[in-house]
């Protein structure tokens, strides 16, 4: 993991002073509401529908032991005693105070970690593959990169009031887990012909109200030029993004209006007048960040591992939780475990300040002290022994975390939506609770496959709904919210955004929905488990289309 | 209607309280932490006199991102937000109804 | 309208007015300003923040000063289009005016800029003192900047080699 060393540590504790300092000029009338908004937004603080809500980055995702037990602390001290973990690698608290909120930014930065920039129309917290440094299909950790650019793009004077928020993903491995092609930048780390690792670059994706997959504007960008490309976009989108409307100042729309050749010419432009050698770093500052990233002490292990597997001979339980909750590591002997937070009925992404501290407890003895939060809004746990899963099952189980579903129809994604979130048009985590309900049987739920729902209360998309195999969005209809059903998204390798089904349906409606449509997909699939997904691409949206029809009308009659 | 996007009438005036962000309601002497202290526009001239404080406490910026918002008022003379989002804000949320505004009046209930 | 600088308040020495001794137009005549320009006359521009720098480069040479307009303080175009005009070489006095905060204080002076004009209110609301404060808040940057600081990147590996 990245240590701060005595610079990185000097940014964010003034960074704390600084925002102090603000907070009092607010209070004492310098500083307008108006004026102020920015600057809290740039340390993570919104005002929400109910309180203040703060936003602590997870860069990349990675976090230590004594990290979450930091979040936790928080969380009891001067929250709800708990948080709740975004589609963007942050934590979210939905109660604090302002007058607490440089307390809480100073608690972070004892464990260096900090809300710089969580928020805002700046250049945000950047995101990586949630399985970096354990996937065996990494051309490269994505981690020493979206350090670097975390680095750079820190109180950047240039680039700190954008035209609107800018949003970055780097990802290093053949499949794609950190949706990089809805991002307004997506890299991702290639190897070109020559064998030597680069950059691929994408620009202009992102979901909201116009979604829209990344255009590559880069093929091949050499490792070393990294920084003074981004700067070259960043520029450009700085520069000619609109400003007069805001749902149309993201950088997807410039690529668009422009059209992806004139975008490229201009960044081409401007990145041959900039001094690329100034900008960019020595390759032994890389070297020096990439270090930290190291694989860890793994120990020289068998594959498989016959303890495990007695014991999900024995257990039915813990059998499911290996056939669902684990994924492959590239050490021989180890693997990474995903510890769902999408119980059965509860608030997806919400974790208590005891889960927090209990991950803390198993990731230190079981995970080389280590922990993801993914954009599914989950942990990882990503260097456990397999020897060891049963008692890190048996932990998970004791603190109510052990639900095996990951990637499963009830591992649903979904925003704040109206219970907490001011933007709300409707509430989306009640939804994510009916729907898991009904398919709270486990066994069913294997039957079903692979399948993800993902929900958003309203157009921001911040539940990734356009690129949900379910997606669903809530809107206000004439002030009753009504749920837009989507099929056949996909974040990943082969990206694509769902297509709306039909009209919108009532929340009530909405169960019984998704539970004919997964019907629907079973009917069809073919026998060898085609996935919702494919099957939905092979036979398109048609045969889904009478689920949205008013159930047994014949009945009601009778 | 001289205002075209005002709320209709009955309404209340809210806002958010700068250093705590607690949902706060106008009412009249102060501002309220709970919607049934809240003080009501019934009519037009009412309505005017609320706009005018907005606009004011807009100025002095405390309590926060102050608007009006219609209520109605139902049979045992309760107020009742006219928006469910207005409902969610003024109670909590509804999946957590341990917390906010409507935890609070619980605890008053019980103890009646 | 007040005027600062790293120092404090500041005198104005420029007028928005053609025939003065330094005077300061609007971008659209600075061609004909300058073929009529007098003998010791200081020539500087207002340059509206949707221009692009290209722009300015056929007579940046003959202009002592330019002021970039920042309509809104969260409008931040002018940080780039500062930067680029000190990247391309001008190198007279550059102005920020309009709306910025105390706050974006050292992000000016950062790209480039050696001050700020803003408005009497403004002044009012936020006296002298935060302004000279505010950009000594931050002491360290991951960038190079215009005013001398240099990357904490390249800190690191000056660090790193001398020891
Ligand atoms: S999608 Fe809308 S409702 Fe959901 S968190 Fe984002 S802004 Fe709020």
């Amino acid at each position: 993991m990245y240590r701060y060393d005595e610079f990185d540590e000097r940014v964010v504790r003034q960074r704390v002073a600084q925002f102090r300092e603000q907070v009092g000029r607010r209070i004492d009338g310098s500083l307008t509401e108006e004026e102020f908004l920015p600057l809290r937004l740039m340390n993570g603080l919104y005002l929400q529908l109910h309180a203040y809500m703060l936003r602590v980055a997870i860069p990349y995702g990675t976090l230590d032991s004594r990290q979450m037990r930091q979040l936790a602390l928080i969380a009891d001290r001067y929250d709800r005693g708990y948080g709740h973990f975004t589609t963007r690698q942050n934590i979210q608290y939905n109660w604090p105070r302002l007058r607490d909120a440089p307390d809480i930014l100073e608690m972070l930065a004892d464990v260096q970690m900090h809300c710089i920039q969580t928020s805002g129309n700046c250049i945000r917290n950047v995101t990586a593959d949630h399985f970096a440094g354990v996937a065996a299909d990494e051309v490269e950790d994505p981690r020493p990169t979206a350090e670097l650019i975390r680095q750079w793009s820190t109180l950047h004077p240039e680039f700190s009031f954008l035209p609107r928020k800018f949003k970055i993903a780097v990802t290093g491995s053949a499949e794609d887990r950190a949706a990089v092609a809805v991002h307004d930048i997506g890299i991702r780390i290639v190897r070109n012909a020559a064998g030597e690792v680069g950059y691929r670059i994408i620009v202009g994706g992102g979901l909201g109200r116009t979604p829209m997959i990344g255009k590559t504007v880069r093929e091949f960008l050499p490792k070393d030029e990294l920084l003074a490309y981004l700067e070259a976009i960043m520029r450009v989108y700085n520069l000619e993004g609109r400003r007069d409307n805001k749902f149309k100042a993201r950088v997807k729309i410039l690529v668009h209006e422009l059209g992806a050749e004139a975008f490229i010419a201009r960044v081409e432009e401007e990145y041959a007048r900039l001094d690329g050698p100034s900008l960019n770093v020595d390759p032994a500052e890389l070297a020096r960040i990439a270090a930290y990233f190291a694989p860890p002490a793994f120990e020289a292990l068998p594959e498989g591992s016959a303890v495990l597997d007695q014991a999900a001979a024995r257990d039915p339980d813990l059998a499911r939780f290996v056939r669902v909750n684990l994924y492959p590591h590239k050490m021989p002997g180890y693997t990474a475990v995903t510890v769902s937070l999408k119980p059965i009925g509860g608030p997806p992404g919400d974790a208590t300040s005891d889960q927090m501290r209990a991950l803390a407890d198993i990731a230190e003895r079981f995970s080389l002290d280590e922990l993801r939060v993914t954009h599914i809004q989950n942990i990882v746990l990503p260097h456990v022994k397999l020897d060891e899963v049963p008692q890190v099952w048996a932990a998970l189980v004791e603190a109510g975390l052990a639900s095996a579903n990951a990637g499963l129809v009830t591992d649903i994604i979904a925003c704040p939506g109206m219970d907490y979130c001011s933007l709300a048009t409707a509430r989306s985590i009640p939804i994510a609770q009916e729907i898991a309900k009904r398919f709270a049987d486990p066994d069913r739920q294997q039957l079903v496959g692979p399948l993800g729902i993902k929900i958003s209360g309203c157009i921001n998309a911040c539940g990734h709904h356009h690129v949900g195999h379910i997606g669903i969005l809530g809107l206000d209809k004439a002030g009753i919210e009504n749920y837009q059903i989507t099929l056949g998204g996909d974040p990943g390798n082969e990206a694509s955004l769902g297509e709306r089904l039909g009209p919108g349906i009532d929340a009530e409606q909405v169960p019984d929905a998704i539970e004919r449509i997964v019907d629907t997909y079973l009917e069809l699939r073919h026998a060898d488990g085609e996935s919702f997904i494919d099957t939905v691409r092979r036979v398109g949206l048609d045969p889904f289309k009478p689920v949205l029809q008013p159930k047994e009308p014949a009945r009601a009659a009778a | 209607m001289a205002a075209g996007k005002r709320a209709a009438l009955p309404l209340v005036l809210t806002a958010s309280d700068l250093l705590d962000g607690d949902v706060v309601f106008y009412a009249g002497a102060g501002w309220a932490r709970g919607l049934d202290e809240a003080a009501v526009a019934a009519d037009e001239a009412q309505a005017a006199q609320f706009e005018a404080i907005l606009a004011e406490t807009e100025a002095k910026g405390d309590p926060v991102a102050p608007y009006l918002m219609t209520v109605r008022i139902d049979a045992d003379g309760a107020l009742v937000p006219g928006h469910v989002r207005e409902r969610i804000r003024s109670r909590g949320p509804t999946i957590r109804t341990d917390l906010g505004p409507q935890a609070r009046q619980e605890r008053q209930h019980v103890s009646v | 309208m007040p005027l600062l600088d790293r120092n404090g308040w500041k005198p104005e020495s420029w007028a928005r007015d053609a025939a003065a001794g330094a005077a300061i137009v609007p971008f659209d005549q600075v061609e004909a300003v300058l073929g009529a320009r007098r003998p010791g006359q200081r020539i500087g521009v207002d340059l509206p923040n949707d221009v692009h720098p290209n722009a300015l480069l056929p007579w940046q040479d003959g202009l002592d000063f330019v002021a970039i307009a920042f309509p809104r303080f969260n409008d931040g175009r002018g940080f780039s289009l500062g930067k680029m005009l000190r990247e391309q070489g001008f190198a007279g006095t550059l102005r920020a005016s309009g709306w910025i905060i105390p706050d974006q204080f050292a992000f000016a002076l950062h790209c480039g800029f050696d001050e700020v004009e803003i408005s009497e209110a403004q002044a009012q609301r936020q006296p002298i003192d935060q302004w000279l404060q505010a950009p000594a808040l931050i002491g360290e940057t991951y960038q190079d900047t215009q005013d001398g600081m240099i990357s904490i990147f390249k800190r690191r590996r000056a660090a790193a080699e001398a020891a």
